[in-house]
C-alpha cells in the first residue's frame, strides 16, 4: 500500500518541487501554479474547438493518437512480415541485417524531410516518418521470436506432416506471438516519441503541433501542458500494451 | 522382405575433433505387426537410429524400406512419440490431437476429425481433461495426449522414442499397460519400434528385444525373442528372467569387449579406464 501509492506520490512531489525551484530561477519558466492557471481552460474543456490549434487538450491528444495509430499500424504491417522473413530465412537475414542496422538509428527529424520530398504533403510524410522509425523493434523482436522456436515444435510440424501454411498458422505464429507483442509495445513507444517531432515540423494540429505553436506565441505554460500530456498518454499506452503482452505470455 | 527393412545404416555428426561416428552399418528388420524394442545405454545412438528409421533425419549411407517403399522424410503412415511429449502449449489436448488428425485425414469432415480425436483421448483416459492445455496437465497426462495423438491417425508404423523416460515409476507402469492395451487392440495393423533404456519396459511390451552396443560406432547385438503370453504383468516368469539375463549379458559383453579394445589402445590410462567401466554399467537402467 505504502510502496504502491505513497512512494510514487512522493516522487511526483519531488519532481514538482524541482520544477518549482527551477521556475524561481528562470524568469521565462512558468511555475506549476502558473501553468495550471493558464492551462485550466484547456483541461477543464478538453474537447473544445476554438480554432485550428486552439483546442482542448484531449482533442489535441486525440488527433495525435489518431496519427500515431495510423503510422504505427503501417509500421507493424511492414515490420511483422519482414521480421518473419528474416527469422525464417538465413539468406534474407544475411542480406538485410546490415541495412537494418544502418537504418535503425536514424532520427525522425532526418526521415521527415525525405518523406516531404517523397510524398509532397505533410500528412503522409508524418506517417512515413512514424512508420519507418517505429517498425524496427517489431522487425527485430519478431525475428528473434521465430529463431527462438524450440526444435520440438518444428519436429511436431515435421512429424505431423503439416503443410507450410498450417505450420505457419498453428506453430510459428503462436510461438512468436509474445515476442511480436513485445516488439509492438516498443514500436508504439517510439511512434509516440516521433509524433511530436513530425507535428512540430509539419505544423499539423495535435499535441506536438500545439507545443510548437505556443512556443512561437511565447505562451510557455502551454508548452509544459503539452509536455505533461505527452508523458501521461505515452505512459498509458505502454501500460495497455504491457497488459496485453502479459496476457499473451501467460499461455 | 520384412515390413521395416533397414540395411547398413551409418551416421556421423561433425564435431570439433573430426566427425563423430554414431552408427556404423546397422541393419534392422521388423515384421508386420511386430513390436520391437531397441535397448541400450544412454547416449549410444538409439535416438539417432530411431530418427533415421522414422525419416526425421536422413542417414549418411544405407537404405530403409517400409512396406517395400523407400523412406524419404516422415511417412504419412507413421506416428512418432517423443520422450518430451512435444505438444503445442497454446492448444488444448483436444486441439493438439485434432491437428494431427486434420493433417492425416484432410478429406474427413471437421466433425469427423473432432470425433476421432475425442475417441482416442477417451481411450487413454482423458475424456474429462481434453479441453485443458498441456501446462494444466501432469507429465503422465501429457504423454497420454501424445500417445492419443499418435494413435488417432491410425498409423501403420509407430515409433516410440523413450516414451516413458520422463515419467515417475508409478505413472510409467500405468502408461506401459495402456500402451500394451492399445497395441494389442491394433493387432497386426500397427508395427512398433520402441527405443528404451529400461529392460523391464521392453520385456513387458515387445515381441523382440535388440540390444544396442554403446557408441561411438554403435551396432546391434543378436535379438532376443520374448515369447510370453499377453497381457503380461510383472516379470518373475522364468522365461522373462532368462530373456532379461540374456540381454544384460549381451550388453555387458559388448561393454567389456569395447573396454578391452579401448584399454589396448591406451594402456597407460588403465586405472581411469576401469572407473569408466563402472560408470558405464550403472548408466543403463538394467
Amino acid at each position: 500500500m505504502v510502496g504502491n501509492f505513497v512512494l510514487p506520490l512522493v516522487g511526483i512531489a519531488c519532481a514538482g518541487l524541482a520544477w518549482w525551484a527551477a521556475s524561481a530561477q528562470v524568469a521565462d519558466l512558468p511555475s506549476p501554479l502558473e501553468t495550471w492557471e493558464e492551462s485550466k481552460l484547456y483541461i477543464m474543456e478538453p474537447w473544445a474547438k476554438r480554432g485550428e490549434m486552439d483546442q482542448g487538450i484531449a482533442r489535441l491528444a486525440y488527433y495525435s493518437l489518431l496519427r500515431v495509430a495510423r503510422g504505427f499500424l503501417l509500421g507493424i504491417a511492414l515490420g511483422t512480415p519482414l521480421g518473419f522473413l528474416l527469422g525464417m530465412s538465413t539468406t534474407a537475414h544475411r542480406m538485410f541485417d546490415p541495412v537494418i542496422q544502418v537504418l535503425r538509428p536514424i532520427s525522425p527529424l532526418a526521415w521527415l524531410p525525405l518523406g516531404l520530398i517523397l510524398f509532397q504533403k505533410s500528412e503522409p510524410a508524418a506517417l512515413f516518418a512514424i512508420a519507418i522509425c517505429s517498425m524496427w523493434p517489431t522487425v527485430l523482436n519478431t525475428m528473434s521470436g521465430v529463431r527462438a522456436i524450440p526444435q520440438d515444435y518444428w519436429n511436431v510440424a515435421r512429424v505431423l506432416r503439416l503443410s507450410r501454411l498450417t505450420t505457419f498458422t498453428k506453430v510459428v505464429l503462436p510461438a512468436t506471438l509474445p515476442y511480436m507483442f513485445t516488439g509492438f509495445r516498443l514500436s508504439l513507444g517510439i511512434a509516440w516519441l516521433v509524433i511530436v517531432a513530425s507535428e512540430m515540423l509539419t505544423g499539423t494540429p495535435g499535441v506536438g503541433g500545439f507545443l510548437w505553436q505556443e512556443y512561437n506565441s511565447l505562451i510557455y505554460s502551454h508548452i509544459l501542458l503539452a509536455i505533461l500530456t505527452i508523458g501521461i498518454v505515452g505512459f498509458v499506452l505502454d501500460r495497455v500494451m504491457g497488459v496485453a503482452e502479459a496476457k499473451l505470455r501467460s499461455i | 522382405m520384412a515390413y521395416i527393412d533397414a540395411s547398413n545404416i551409418s551416421k556421423s555428426f561433425p564435431a570439433k575433433s573430426g566427425p563423430r561416428h554414431v552408427l556404423d552399418r546397422v541393419s534392422v528388420s521388423v515384421a508386420r505387426g511386430e513390436f520391437v524394442s531397441i535397448v541400450g545405454f544412454m547416449g549410444c545412438g538409439k535416438s539417432t537410429l530411431l530418427n533415421i528409421l522414422s525419416g526425421v533425419v536422413p542417414a549418411d549411407t544405407g537404405e530403409i524400406h517400409i512396406d517395400g517403399r523407400p523412406v524419404a522424410g516422415v511417412s504419412e503412415h507413421a506416428s512418432i512419440v517423443f520422450q518430451n511429449y512435444s505438444l503445442l502449449p497454446w492448444f488444448s489436448a483436444l486441439e493438439n490431437v485434432r491437428l494431427a488428425v486434420r493433417a492425416a485425414r484432410p478429406q474427413w469432415a471437421r466433425g469427423e476429425q473432432r470425433k476421432q480425436a475425442e475417441r482416442y483421448l477417451s481411450l487413454v483416459g482423458l475424456g474429462n481433461a481434453m479441453h485443458r492445455r498441456p501446462n494444466q496437465l501432469s507429465g503422465g497426462m501429457r504423454q497420454r495426449v501424445a500417445i492419443a495423438r499418435a494413435f488417432a491417425t491410425e498409423p501403420e508404423v509407430l515409433f516410440l522414442d523413450e516414451p516413458f523416460g520422463a515419467l515417475d515409476a508409478l505413472t510409467r507402469a500405468n502408461l506401459q499397460q495402456e500402451l500394451a492395451r492399445l497395441c494389442s487392440a491394433a493387432g497386426q495393423n500397427v508395427t512398433t519400434v520402441m527405443i528404451s533404456n529400461n529392460l523391464d519396459e521392453a520385456l513387458l511390451l515387445s515381441d523382440r528385444i535388440i540390444p544396442m552396443t554403446p557408441g561411438p560406432r554403435a551396432t546391434l547385438g543378436p535379438p532376443v525373442a520374448v515369447e510370453l503370453p499377453r497381457p503380461r504383468s510383472l516379470l518373475h516368469d522364468e522365461h522373462a528372467v532368462r530373456a532379461r539375463t540374456h540381454v544384460v549379458e549381451s550388453l555387458t559383453d559388448h561393454v567389456h569387449a569395447a573396454n578391452a579394445r579401448r584399454a589396448r589402445m591406451q594402456s597407460r590410462t588403465g586405472s581411469a579406464e576401469s572407473a569408466f567401466v563402472a560408470a558405464d554399467s550403472r548408466e543403463a537402467d538394467i
